[in-house]
Parts: C-alpha cells; structure tokens; sequence
C-alpha cells in the first residue's frame, strides 16, 4: 500500500440515536471525510455535534446506519485493528498497576509478560512515570493518568491513533505539556493521528489539517483547513505567532456560527 | 473518632448489656429458668469444649456451611456472569428467579428433608438456595454496572471475549461479589443451623433443638453463642481475604461485617 493513500476514508456516513423521550436524534449525516497517512488532523466542533459519535465509528465500536468507512482502502467491519484510542475519560483499568496498564496491549497481543513487562518499562521512562510503575491510577494525578493512557495507546505501535479530547480536563499548563509531549511522540513516525477537540486554538496549534463540523442534528463536514505553520512547533509560544492569529481568524469565523448554532 | 475508640465503646456496650443481664439475673428480676446467666452461659461453653463432644457438631455445621458457600457461590457467579451477559435469557428467566426467590426457605426445609434425607445434604441445599441468590443479583449487578469506557478502551487494545471477561467484567464485578460473599457465609451459616433444627442427628442445630426438648435454656443459649463467634470468625476472614483483592481501590471498603 503506499503512503500516500488515505488512512481513513469516510464516505457518506449517518448515524441516528434514539432519545430518551422514544424520538429519533440524528446526530451525523452524510460525513465525508478522508485522512492522509501520516497526517495530524483534529475534527473541531460544537459541543454534542457528533465528534465523538464519529471518532467511535472509525475506532468500530460504533455501527454507522449509512455510509463506508475505509481504513487504508479496506472496508472496515468490527473493531477497527489499525488504530488505538485514547478516550476522553479515564480509560486506564482500576484494578491494574500502571506498568500492569500500559503492558495490557502487547499481553492481549500474545506477547509473554516477561517482555510486555520490560517494554512497558520503557514506556513509563519515556512518559515521565518512572517509580510509579507499581502505583494504582487511583494514587497519580490527572496529569499523570494521562500519561500512563497515552503510553497505554503508544505502546502497540498503531498506524492511526484516536484521540477524543484527551487533555480536555487538564489545567492549562498541564495540557500544554502533555500536548508538547504528545506532538513529540507522534514526530517522526508514520502514524495518522485524528484528534478531537471543541478547542480551535488547541486544534490549530497540533494540527496538519484542521476540519470543521456543524452544529447538530445532522452534523457534517463544512470545513477543512490546511494549517501551513512549520514544524516542529513550540506549543508555548506558538499562538502569539501573526500566521497562528490569521489562521485561528479565518476558521474562527466559520466555527463561530456553529457554536452560536447549538442550543446549550 | 480513631479505630481504638470505636473498639472501646464497642467492648464497652457489650459489657454494660452482658453485666445488666448477669446482675438481672442475680437480683432475681430475670427468670433464670427463661433467661439463664451469662456465667452460667459461659461455663457451659467451656465444658462443651473441654468434653469435647461439641467439636463433632460444630464440625458438621461447618462444613455444611462451606459446602453450601461454595456450591451456592459457584452457581450465582456463574449465572449472574451469564444472564448478565445475555440479556435475552435474563428478559425470559426473569420472572422466574423473582419468584424462586421470594419462596420463604423454611418452607423448603421439610421438602428437602424428604429429597435429600437427614444427612447433611438436605441442609446444603438449604444454605445454597439461600447463598445462590445473594451471589447471583450482586453478580449480575456488578457485570452491569462495569464502565462501558474501560470495555471499550480494553476492546480497541486488542481484547476478545474471553480477554475482556478475565481483565474487565471479573474484576470490576469483583467488589460486589466480594460484598454478597461476606454476607452469604453468614446466611449459610444461619441456613444450614436452621435445616439442622427443623431434622438432624448432629450439627449445632441439632444440638439447640436437643436442649430446648429439655427446657435447658442456658444450653440453647451456649449454642448461639458458639454460633455467633463463628459467622463473626468467617466475617472476618472474608473482609481480609476481600481487602487483599480489592487493594486497587481507594477508600474505605463498602460493606462487610468485620474491619
Ligand atoms: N449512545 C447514545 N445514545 C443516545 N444519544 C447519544 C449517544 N451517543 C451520543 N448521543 C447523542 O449524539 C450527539 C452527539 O454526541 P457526541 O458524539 O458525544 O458529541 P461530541 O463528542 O461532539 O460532544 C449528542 O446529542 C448526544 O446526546
Ligand atoms: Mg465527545
């Protein structure tokens, strides 16, 4: 397969819920989307548009009612084998240590625990974890949880990764390191990143392509945006750059509508 | 209030209760013929142990009890695990098990009496009809009530459904079970004691029914007390066992009889 093929392609998708009152919600219809491989994409939105209904839908967790979901030009069908995820909520296992957490998915893998163990190792160093191996999530910091899940995600070695929000709950300072971090795990490798997030400066700031979603019901692609800011990108000053605060105007005006859209 | 003080004023209400019935009993103002004495009470349970013959019935109220814990523990995990799983089953079976459930169990005693005969396996059936429903709702209601989140996030690691049963269901379910099983040991223990009471030869039961035949008060008396050391005993040991499986959990632990 080459490269430059499409990591997800997503054609004509919808997806319905039913309300709690027996009514029907659509929340997406017919989402056109197509992902570059290697590329850092985030899908901004209002609040309760369906991002992460459509995050849940390239991972195959979730059925849609309509559509094709294409993952390097296969149709996907069942959980999504190419990809990892890193949840909005706290996805790390209770009852597992961290190193018991971050090796979970080569031991589900059939890799022996002797080796999961030693490279889940390396994964808590280079996160920032070490001498909390042995502790429980429940004992860390959000910060540190974070760290732990996205080792968690990274240790697989996937092709694409899923993120939903992933440092939504974090202070400020907090989240720039982990996005710092996070953008420098993903430089350099090949890996397709779809990052989700209702913050546009966050979006731009990370991102290779920012892609705008309506408000819903019926949200739908109607807006991509390549950002052209050189990389590596430093986090901390980059959104007092004059190219940043041009682009961040020109999406802003047609997000802004949306948000005005949704009913809170 | 720190665990020393509790534990005073617990040893403390338990004297004041046990010297108001002995000093009761001594001014004349309880019967000893209906009340016996706490002196009285406990010399008998010394003497049934020093002669011995009490170890031959506590031995079989003991492992009737923990034949019916595991036989009845066993079931409700499993069944709990699949209709929690399969809820079709559970839509169909459901009326069922409400109703298998609200039978009074002293009402089925006779009948296993007649089934199972005056050994020891008409009172474990007895203590698993009581012990399988604990176990079996606390099940099913901890299977449900896992967070779909860590379902998902262990499925998209790369789990099928035998991996997910083994790294999320059993062990977020583990808390519940572990709570209906300190509660279960004690019903059993009641369960089979009461089975022993209604038809036996031996066992506790049997030997509370023996002195009551008498009039001996202090003897059914001498009875419950050995009773009550033992359920509280097994309390404590499953509180142990539940706090080394449940260490992932912060807090104080729900539930329980013993800490
Ligand atoms: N499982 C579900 N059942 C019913 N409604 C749902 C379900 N999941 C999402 N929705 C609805 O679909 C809409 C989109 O939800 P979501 O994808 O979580 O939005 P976002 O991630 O953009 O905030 C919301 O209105 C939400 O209430
Ligand atoms: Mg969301």
């Amino acid at each position: 397969m080459s490269e430059r093929a499409a990591a997800v392609e997503i054609h004509g998708v919808s997806r319905h819920f039913r309300t709690p009152e027996g009514g029907l919600y659509q929340a997406l219809a017919d989402i056109q989307l197509s992902v570059r491989a290697g590329s850092f994409v985030s899908l901004v939105g209002p609040s309760g548009c369906g991002k992460s209904t459509l995050l849940n839908i390239i991972a195959g967790l979730l059925a849609a009612d309509r559509g094709r979901v294409e993952i390097f030009g296969r149709p996907l069908s069942g959980i999504n084998r190419r990809a990892a995820y890193m949840f909005q909520q706290d996805a790390l296992l209770p009852w597992k240590t961290v190193t018991e957490n971050i090796a979970l998915g080569l031991e589900l893998r059939g890799v022996v625990a002797g080796e999961a163990r030693a490279r889940a190792a390396e994964w808590i160093e280079r996160v920032g974890l070490r001498h909390f191996g042995g502790s429980y999530p429940f004992q860390l910091s959000g910060g540190m949880r974070k760290r732990a899940a996205m080792a968690q995600v990274f240790i697989t070695d996937p092709d694409i990764l899923l993120m939903d929000e992933p440092f939504g709950a974090l202070d400020v300072h907090t989240r720039q390191r982990m996005e710092t971090e996070a953008l420098a795990l993903w430089s350099g490798t090949s890996k397709t990143v779809i990052f989700v997030t209702h913050d546009l400066e966050e979006a731009i700031a990370l991102s290779d392509e920012v892609v705008i979603l309506s408000a819903g019901p019926g949200s739908h692609v109607i807006g991509r945006h390549a950002i052209p800011l050189a990389r590596p990108r430093n986090l901390i000053d980059i959104r007092t750059d004059a190219d940043f605060a041009e682009i961040y105007r020109a999406l802003w005006s047609s997000l802004r509508q949306e948000v005005l859209r949704t009913r809170v | 209030m720190s665990r020393r003080k509790v534990l005073a004023c617990r040893i403390l209400v338990g004297a004041v209760l046990i010297g108001l019935w002995q000093s009761g009993a001594a001014l004349g103002v309880l019967d000893r013929f209906f009340f016996s004495r706490p002196s009285d009470i406990v010399g008998r349970v010394w003497e049934l142990f020093a002669r011995g013959g009490v170890w031959t019935h506590l031995g079989v109220t003991l492992a009737e009890a923990l034949l019916s814990f595991a036989i009845g523990g066993l079931a409700g995990v499993l069944g709990g695990f699949l209709l929690a799983r399969r809820p079709l089953l559970s839509a169909v079976l459901d009326p069922y098990i409400r109703v298998a459930n609200s039978l009074p169990r002293v009402v089925l005693a006779p009948i296993f009496l007649l089934w199972f005969g005056l050994g020891i396996w008409s009172k474990v059936a007895l203590g698993v009809t009581v012990v399988f429903f604990i176990v079996f709702f606390n099940t099913y209601q901890g299977v449900k009530d896992v967070d779909p989140v860590l379902l998902d996030n262990v499925r998209m690691l790369g789990a099928n459904e035998r991996q997910l049963t083994r790294h999320v269901l059993i062990p977020s379910a583990l808390g519940w079970i572990f709570s209906s099983l300190q509660i279960s040991l004690g019903f059993a223990i009641i369960a089979v004691v009461v089975g022993e009471y209604l038809g036996s030869s031996s066992g506790i039961g049997y030997m509370i029914a023996q002195a009551e035949g008498v009039f001996d008060t202090t003897g059914v008396f001498a009875g419950m007390a050995i009773l009550a050391v033992f359920v509280l005993a097994a309390g404590a040991l499953m509180a142990r066992l539940e706090r080394w499986l449940l260490r992932w959990k912060p807090g104080p632990r729900a539930g329980g009889f013993v800490d």
